[in-house]
């Protein structure tokens, strides 16, 4: 019995709430981080790609003017909106601008005959099937998925386009249907109370027959 | 209260004196990783509220990205990296054909043709959808109501006033001038498909119908705006007609 024994010090005691707090806390912050880490608002929201020219949609779209149609010119007759061809921007800046070094790459393409390689933003996954037509003919503007472009200098993307985000619309459309003639007027509404813009979208789903789908089948097919 | 102050007492005072024979570099080790900790919820915080020009995070592929090809694609198998091939040279695509010289270039009996293709009818909707597509693809340049003043132009006017890369501008035709009033439909037709002088063809962008639905627009267009002011109801307290914007 001559050797000494080790004992705990007094302040070991500790321990045990110490692993009581640890124990409830962790679960509970790895929950979060988890829970909005791993959240296509985190992830996804706010991607912006560079560009190979620094193209501004608010100079062009926004203070310009020019309808998002001039250049998305396919968005109402097919699923996807093309990005304009090199020619579309040719019909100005042939003689705008000719010799700006920020449209380098546009006069190459229209010399070479290839591609600018814009940087896709939105990219749902592949087996998601997303038609364009079949939302701004029946009156879903840009601004619903996109937000206002026209006031970005640079794209990005502005909606998580989740499944949980399609179905909240395809859910509760009142808020987000309007005169199909007014797609493209991206500012249009904003000054609307919640009850006005409402009643504006029960009208056009009315007048449109309009009834979003929520089978599995309108996405996944 | 009584109680508080027992939990306090009893409870908390004997722990905290505890806490305070822990060796430093525990505590210390306590301090270090309670911080650690808010770094993750930092770095989350900030990519909620700021844009981002780096790749996405994506750890979990599913079939998100599958070994097909979509519109405007790149794509390895050909050389010029393209998934759309351009059209080859010699071949018409169908739909692209363009037998009815009346409907697809204007033209009839050899000249620029006069009346509209039978396959369109020029009816108040057509009229409308014309309307829709000018205020698109033209008033840019032209201006809503066909005086050559769009926003474009003035701008433009600017930039040569600048020097600003060479910029040089050729001022958008008034539409309302009697030349161009004089033109026949057909050769409207064909400005706009085929693009004049400094302007740029629009058939890519527009379908064919399309222009035919602009050409009948302009027409009504010209029209309103030297009407006859007999033919509107109440017309004596109009404000004068606008002759001055843009410029020849
Ligand atoms: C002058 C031509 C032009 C006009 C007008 C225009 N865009 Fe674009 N848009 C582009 C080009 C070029 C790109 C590709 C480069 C980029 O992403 O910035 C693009 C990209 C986009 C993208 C991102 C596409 C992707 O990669 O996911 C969206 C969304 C978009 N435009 C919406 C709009 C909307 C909405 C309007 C109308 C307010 C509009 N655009 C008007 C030329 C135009
Ligand atoms: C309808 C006419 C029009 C079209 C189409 C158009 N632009 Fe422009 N763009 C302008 C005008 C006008 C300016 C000049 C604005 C200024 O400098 O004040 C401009 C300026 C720019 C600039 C800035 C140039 C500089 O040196 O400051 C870039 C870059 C640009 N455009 C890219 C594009 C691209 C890419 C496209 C095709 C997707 C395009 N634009 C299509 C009218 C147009
Ligand atoms: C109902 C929501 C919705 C509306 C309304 C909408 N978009 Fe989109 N847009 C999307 C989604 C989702 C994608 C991604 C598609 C993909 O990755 O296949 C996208 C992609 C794009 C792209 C990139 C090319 C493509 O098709 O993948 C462009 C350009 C674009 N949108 C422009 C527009 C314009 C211009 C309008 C208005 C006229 C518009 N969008 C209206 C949801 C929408
Ligand atoms: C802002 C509202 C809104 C959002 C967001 C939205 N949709 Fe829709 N969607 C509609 C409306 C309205 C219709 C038209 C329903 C009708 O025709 O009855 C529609 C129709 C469709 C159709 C066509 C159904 C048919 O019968 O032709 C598909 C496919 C579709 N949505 C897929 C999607 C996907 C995928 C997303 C998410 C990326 C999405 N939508 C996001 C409003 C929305
Ligand atoms: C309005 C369109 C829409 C409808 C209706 C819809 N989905 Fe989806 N779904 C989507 C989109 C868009 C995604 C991709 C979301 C993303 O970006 O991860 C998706 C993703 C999924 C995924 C993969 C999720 C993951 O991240 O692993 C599953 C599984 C799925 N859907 C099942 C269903 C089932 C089952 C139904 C019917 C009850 C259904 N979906 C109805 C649009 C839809
Ligand atoms: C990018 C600017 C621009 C746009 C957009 C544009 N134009 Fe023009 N347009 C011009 C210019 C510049 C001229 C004068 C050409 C010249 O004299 O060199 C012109 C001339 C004309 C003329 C007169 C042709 C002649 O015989 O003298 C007509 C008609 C015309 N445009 C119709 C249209 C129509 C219709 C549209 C819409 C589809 C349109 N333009 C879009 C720039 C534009």
């Amino acid at each position: 019995m001559s050797q000494q024994r080790f004992t705990f010090p007094q302040w070991t005691n500790l321990a045990l709430p110490a692993m009581a707090i640890v124990g409830a806390t962790a679960p509970l912050y790895v929950a979060i981080v988890v829970a909005y880490g791993f959240s296509p608002d985190t992830l996804d929201v706010g991607h912006m790609p560079e560009q190979p020219i620094p193209f501004s949609h608010k100079l062009h779209a926004g203070e310009l003017g020019i309808d998002c149609r001039y250049c998305h010119n396919t968005v109402e007759y097919t699923q996807h909106a093309a990005i304009p061809p090199t020619e579309t921007c040719m019909n100005c800046h042939a003689q705008i601008h000719p010799q700006s070094e920020k449209l380098e790459p546009l006069f190459e393409s229209y010399e070479t005959g290839m591609p600018i390689e814009w940087v896709r933003v939105h990219d749902l996954p592949q087996y998601a099937y997303f038609n364009h037509s079949a939302h701004v003919n029946r009156g879903v503007s840009c601004v619903e998925c996109h937000g206002r472009v026209d006031t970005m200098e640079v794209v990005y993307q502005h909606e998580t386009l989740s499944m949980g985000w399609c179905l909240s619309c395809h859910r509760n459309p009142e808020p987000h249907v309007r005169d199909p003639k007014l797609i493209t007027q991206l500012e249009w509404g904003i000054d609307m109370s919640e009850e006005d813009r409402k009643i504006e979208g029960e009208h056009w789903l009315d007048v449109n027959h309009l009834n979003p789908s929520q089978d599995c089948s309108t996405c996944h097919r | 209260m009584k109680l508080i102050k027992q939990i306090i007492d009893d409870l908390l005072t004997p722990m905290l004196e505890d806490f305070w024979k822990v060796p430093l570099w525990i505590r210390w080790a306590l301090v270090v990783v309670t911080c650690a900790a808010t770094i993750p919820l930092a770095v989350i915080y900030r990519a909620r509220h700021s844009v981002n020009e780096k790749p996405r995070i994506h750890i979990i592929q599913n079939m998100d990205n599958q070994p097909k090809s979509v519109a405007q694609d790149g794509s390895e198998w050909f050389n010029d990296g393209r998934i759309m091939r351009p059209k080859i040279e010699g071949t018409v695509a169908r739909g692209d054909m363009a037998g009815d010289t009346h409907f697809f270039m204007g033209i009839e009996h050899d000249e620029w043709a006069t009346t509209f293709p039978t396959t369109v009818s020029v009816d108040k909707a057509f009229v409308e959808r014309g309307q829709d597509r000018f205020n698109i693809y033209c008033t840019p340049c032209h201006g809503a109501t066909g005086y050559g003043d769009g926003l474009i132009h003035v701008r433009a006017m600017t930039l040569v006033e600048t020097g600003a890369n060479g910029t040089s501008w050729v001022a958008p035709k008034n539409l309302h001038e009697s030349l161009i009033k004089e033109q026949p439909v057909g050769q409207l037709f064909n400005t706009i498909t085929n693009g004049v002088r400094t302007m740029a063809a629009y058939a890519s962008q527009i379908p064919t119908e399309d222009r035919w639905a602009i050409v009948a627009y302009i027409k009504a267009l010209q029209f309103s705006q030297d009407a006859d002011p007999e033919l509107v109801d109440g017309s004596a307290s109009f404000p004068q007609k606008n002759t001055q914007g843009g410029d020849e």
